[in-house]
């Protein structure tokens, strides 16, 4: 008898659809809790059962405990899943599930607490001595103490939230006259996306890459790890381009890296997907953090290895996946991650908003797409920026790069500018070719942005023009297969089906 | 949509959206039709209107009328998509009116805070 045969999925987007499918193929049904803004997702298309859980804003439904204990049990749900983000990472969270009588996939809420909260994670890796970046992780949260621990560190200095990840409630402190305004600035973030303004402070490495190591524990208490990952591009401490395995480590630091990991794992009494986070600077590695989550780039791990995380998640919390002595997993090829954000690349990155028209992912061998909305769906201001990830995998990284930068090019997404361009130029640039970049790389080669390499009164011309043929109705060479279906009504009417 | 000289063509809401070859762009309809060029006025940079760039909401107000302000000062926070921006001013000049509050949600396009004008470096 399964544990469980259906799933709440506390979350929105791409990863509600990833865990839906996993659900699907271990024959679960699967409950979504949704907020009033995401009727209109393929997650709410495609699950089981669904309930709403409340309005937009996240700390009424997405980071509303209650509200997901209560859709949970309501709809008759007998675990939860809470992906990434929102309350993925939050041990009251997981303690309210458990008392609930729902099965938490995840870790305990004394790993989450143990490894998840930045402070005592570092405390028990202090204790076990393994190796830390130098920092402030002290209860006294006042403006005047963190100021005075910023000096002690010296600049640069990162402020971090305690409970945060994804970049948010992080900003960075390079002089003293911009301490008070950037640690503000941080808790507030901190407190609008996690529901906790603790922040705390480390030294900056500037010059550091980032290497994650996936651990997974499995239902007896035994970590592995299942090598690494490099995110060393990023924007405002935002992974953007993932990679797995690292192009800068050496067998050595591999498997001292991997070791340290797995012992931080077994200390924490770790179960399920978690990511051990390290800074890589002048052949020393520095631990970072635990995330005790599945992460957003947990694929180009599945890919190497040919392993389904999600999966293990599910079946290791119904008690039916042990590690295989036997089994010896070695990472196959290259894979790269590409995540896609609604956003103006033309622009200096702000947010771009809207009704979604087509949007097409070229089909592939070793091609992989994960997103969460499709034609007709709004992308709103209310949530993360992220649409969708491209993700490949090929024989090597050289030509990993090629099929990625093939794959984004044939993408078409309308409706909402995306970054794209922005991802193209970065696998372009021979920093990124070498494998040499470090976590300033996007703020050293593309500080500002893109420039249009285009004349802008030639282009709108050529859209006058282009205009005038599309109003004229049959113009042009044809339409493709895929639009067929819409020719017979009015082609933009297919946008509106279900506002 | 339509493919018009090897073009993927679509119009969306009220924008027209273009992808040729590997390059993807988008107009309002109205920018591309004769009659609503001649109602756009033409788009001149303006630094001392600060505007939202983005819809979202604003989390910080920084100045007040008549406040002198520095060039890089930041003027207001607002967040979108769960991301902190600051707004800064491009002049040195004092604040003419300042019409967003703390939690107001603004659309794109709507009027901050307006500066007194000088002229910029």
């Amino acid at each position: 008898m399964p544990k469980f045969s259906r799933v709440a999925i506390a979350n929105r987007g791409e990863v509600a659809v990833r865990i839906i499918k996993a659900c699907e193929e271990l024959g679960l049904e699967t409950v979504l809790l949704h907020s009033e803004a995401d009727i209109h997702s393929r997650a709410f298309r495609m699950a089981t059962h669904k309930v709403c859980i409340g309005p937009a804003a996240t700390a009424e439904s997405y980071l509303n405990i209650e509200a997901n204990i209560q859709g949970a049990i309501a709809m008759g749900a007998q675990a939860v899943h809470p992906g990434f983000g929102f309350l993925s990472e939050n041990a009251d969270f997981a303690q309210r599930c458990e008392q609930a009588g729902l099965i938490f996939i995840g870790p305990s809420h004394q790993s989450i607490r143990t490894l998840g909260d930045k402070v005592s994670c570092k405390a028990l890796a202090k204790k076990a001595g393994l190796p830390l970046v130098p920092g402030y992780e002290g209860a006294d949260q006042t403006l005047q103490t963190l100021l005075k621990e910023v000096e002690v560190i010296g600049l640069p200095v990162i402020v971090k939230a305690a409970a945060g990840g994804g970049g948010r409630g992080m900003k960075l402190i390079r002089q003293m006259s911009e301490a008070a305004e950037q640690i503000e600035s941080a808790q507030r973030e901190a407190k609008s996306a996690f529901g906790s303004e603790i922040v705390f402070l480390e030294k900056y490495l500037d010059r550091a890459k980032h290497i994650e190591f996936q651990i997974f524990g499995d239902s007896t208490g035994k970590v592995m790890h299942l090598f690494d990952r490099e995110c060393s591009v990023q924007r405002r401490h935002q992974k953007i381009i993932e990679e797995a395995t690292s192009p800068s480590l050496t067998e050595d630091l591999r498997r001292k890296m991997g070791e340290v990991a797995v012992t931080l794992g077994t200390l924490g009494k770790y179960k399920g997907a978690g990511t051990v986070e390290f800074l890589l600077q002048d052949g020393q590695f520095y631990l970072l953090e635990v995330n005790t989550r599945l992460q957003v780039e947990h694929p180009v791990t599945e890919e190497v290895l040919g392993v389904d995380l999600v999966k293990m998640q599910i079946l290791t919390a119904q008690d039916k996946f042990v590690w295989n002595d036997n089994e010896i997993r070695i990472p196959r090829g290259h894979s790269i991650e590409c995540r896609i954000y609604a956003e103006n690349s033309y622009m200096g990155g702000v947010p771009s908003t809207g009704l979604l028209g087509t949007v097409h992912w070229p089909e592939g061998p070793r091609r992989r797409y994960e997103f969460g909305f499709d034609k007709g769906d709004t992308i709103t201001s209310h949530y993360d920026p992220m649409i969708a990830k491209a993700i490949v995998w090929d024989e090597s990284r050289p030509r990993a790069i090629e099929k990625m930068i093939r794959v984004l090019k044939d993408s078409t997404v309308f409706g909402v500018h995306t970054n794209i361009p922005y991802l193209i130029e970065i696998l372009s640039h021979p920093e990124f070719i070498d494998g040499t970049m470090t976590t300033r790389f996007i703020e050293k080669n593309f500080a500002d942005g893109l420039k249009s390499k285009h004349v802008e009164a030639d282009r709108k011309k050529l859209s006058q023009e282009v205009y005038k043929k599309f109003i004229a109705g049959g113009a042009g060479s044809g339409v493709t297969a895929s639009a067929a279906t819409t020719s017979e009504n009015s082609p933009w009417l297919s946008h509106w089906r279900g506002i | 949509m339509k493919i018009i000289d090897n073009m993927q063509v679509e119009k969306v809401g009220q924008t027209l959206w273009i992808k040729s070859g590997s390059e993807t762009w988008s107009y309002d309809i109205a920018d591309l039709s004769a009659e609503g060029q001649r109602r756009k006025k033409s788009n001149t940079a303006t630094p001392d209107m600060i505007l939202a760039p983005m819809p979202g909401k604003i989390t910080k107000v920084f100045v007040k009328e008549g406040d002198s302000v520095a060039v890089g000062q930041a003027l207001l926070v607002m967040e979108a998509m769960k991301m902190e921006y600051t707004l800064k001013s491009d002049l040195a000049t004092t604040v003419e009116t300042v019409s967003a509050k703390v939690n107001d949600q603004v659309q794109v396009g709507a009027v901050l805070v307006k500066l007194v004008k000088v002229e910029s470096k």
